[in-house]
């Protein structure tokens, strides 16, 4: 079973993954496309192209390859490495740079492997990096672990009016684990709670964006379990990686003044709400 | 991981061809049009490591995408500089996308096409017209 590791020169991430895989003993081959690897990268992309994420600056590096698994980014590599399947979901390629590692996503994956995880998120913060994680809310043990070990440097949680997240989430979701999180994110020293004003399928079947009495709903659901009216909330509209395309396409996009009036009925629960930028 | 583009005055340029706005070529041959692109879009895209091009029998109007180029750092649509038929395409740079870096007038050629209005070429750039167009995007 041998690992591929394409590389980029100078990618600082592709070196700290090296460095472990030495440290740790795992054998690898490493393919840097500036050089020698050139022409197997190009062969690799000419197959797996549609797998393969570009961010604002091209193709993410370092991209682990063994089997026809393969990951890409720093946090999904390291996972894999260190524990094979278990922690799909937990780490997807970011869009942030340098020190910053984002594609963290807490209630992302299985909870059974909460150990896993959290070694992962140990060893990337031992190389100095910072940490962007979001979550929905479940996984609250999780997420309660990243908080004693001071794992997160911001935490985005995404939210809901109560009375959706079985429509939103899942009916087996538990609305305990969700009001648990809630209750940790203000523990962070940098959070934001934020929604993104999703359309959702109403009991008549139409299908209308969330009202500016849903985001009040909403800020006050913050407001009722974190005691708080003071919390980092961000109001975002949706973008379409956010739904499903023919939906989208149906739907007029807010307008600015549009989005004011949700600013202003959140304002009365949550006093910093503020519109966030699309994606 | 910045590679330093070449400044205008060093790119390559090629003589008696014509020049389209979105950094692709057009040279005459016989009753037939051959299109690439320019050393400038090589440049600027960095080492290519796929190319997508059509096939024979296509048809496109001038100003249609009809492929895409992509290198690690980014990806670029191809832009038709002439409406015609695709009577055959380069095979060589969809296997070794690179050839198009080093010789993007000659051996990286990307199509051939029947052209259904020559005409058209009059709207584009000469190659003059093209340098001062990347003088102005230089400023």
């Amino acid at each position: 079973m041998s690992i591929t590791i394409f590389t980029a020169t100078g990618c600082a991430r592709c070196r700290i993954v090296k460095e472990f895989m030495k440290n740790e003993n795992i054998p690898f081959t490493e393919k840097d496309i500036k050089g020698e690897g050139k022409e197997e990268f190009q062969n690799f992309y000419k197959v797996n192209r549609k797998a393969i994420i570009r961010g604002s600056e091209g193709i993410e590096f370092p991209i682990l390859v063994e089997n026809g698994e393969i990951r890409q980014g720093i946090g999904a590599v390291m996972a894999f490495l260190l524990a094979g399947r278990k922690l799909d979901g937990f780490f997807t390629v970011g869009s942030l740079h340098q020190e910053w590692v984002d594609g963290i996503h807490v209630s992302g994956g299985d909870p059974r492997y909460k150990e896993d995880f959290i070694q992962v998120l140990r060893l990337l913060k031992s190389k100095n990096l910072n940490l962007q994680m979001d979550t929905n809310g479940k996984n609250s043990v999780v997420l309660k672990q990243v908080l004693t070990e001071n794992l997160a440097q911001m935490v985005i949680m995404d939210i809901w009016p109560k009375r959706l997240y079985a429509q939103l989430l899942g009916e087996d979701m538990n609305i305990n684990y969700i009001e648990e999180s809630i209750a940790l994110i203000p523990q962070f020293s940098e959070y934001k709670f934020q929604t993104t004003i999703l359309p959702i399928q109403r009991e008549n079947g139409e299908i209308s964006f969330l009202t500016p009495e849903e985001i009040m709903e909403t800020a006050k659901y913050i407001y009722e379990v974190t005691g708080s009216k003071k919390n980092k909330y961000f109001i975002k509209p949706a973008n379409s990686q956010d739904i499903e395309s023919d939906i989208f396409k149906s739907l007029e996009p807010l307008t600015n003044n549009q989005l004011l009036v949700y600013r202003t009925k959140a304002r009365v629960y949550q006093v910093y709400a503020e519109i966030g930028k699309q994606s | 991981m910045s590679r330093n583009k070449k400044h205008v005055n060093e790119l390559s340029f090629k003589e008696n061809i014509y020049y389209y706005p979105e950094h692709t070529w057009a040279e005459i041959r016989g009753d037939q049009v051959r299109v690439g692109i320019t050393d400038y879009a090589q440049d600027q895209l960095g080492e290519l490591i796929f190319i997508q091009l059509p096939t024979a029998g296509d048809e496109f109007k001038q100003g249609d995408i009809f492929g895409q180029v992509e290198s690690a750092k980014s990806v670029s649509s191809l832009y038709m500089p002439v409406s015609g038929k695709v009577v055959s395409v380069n095979n060589e740079v969809e296997d070794d996308p690179e050839i198009i870096n080093h010789d993007p007038y000659e051996t990286g050629w990307l199509i051939q096409v029947q052209p259904y209005e020559l005409k058209e070429l009059k709207s584009i750039l000469s190659k003059e017209n093209y340098i001062n167009l990347l003088h102005e995007k230089d400023e």
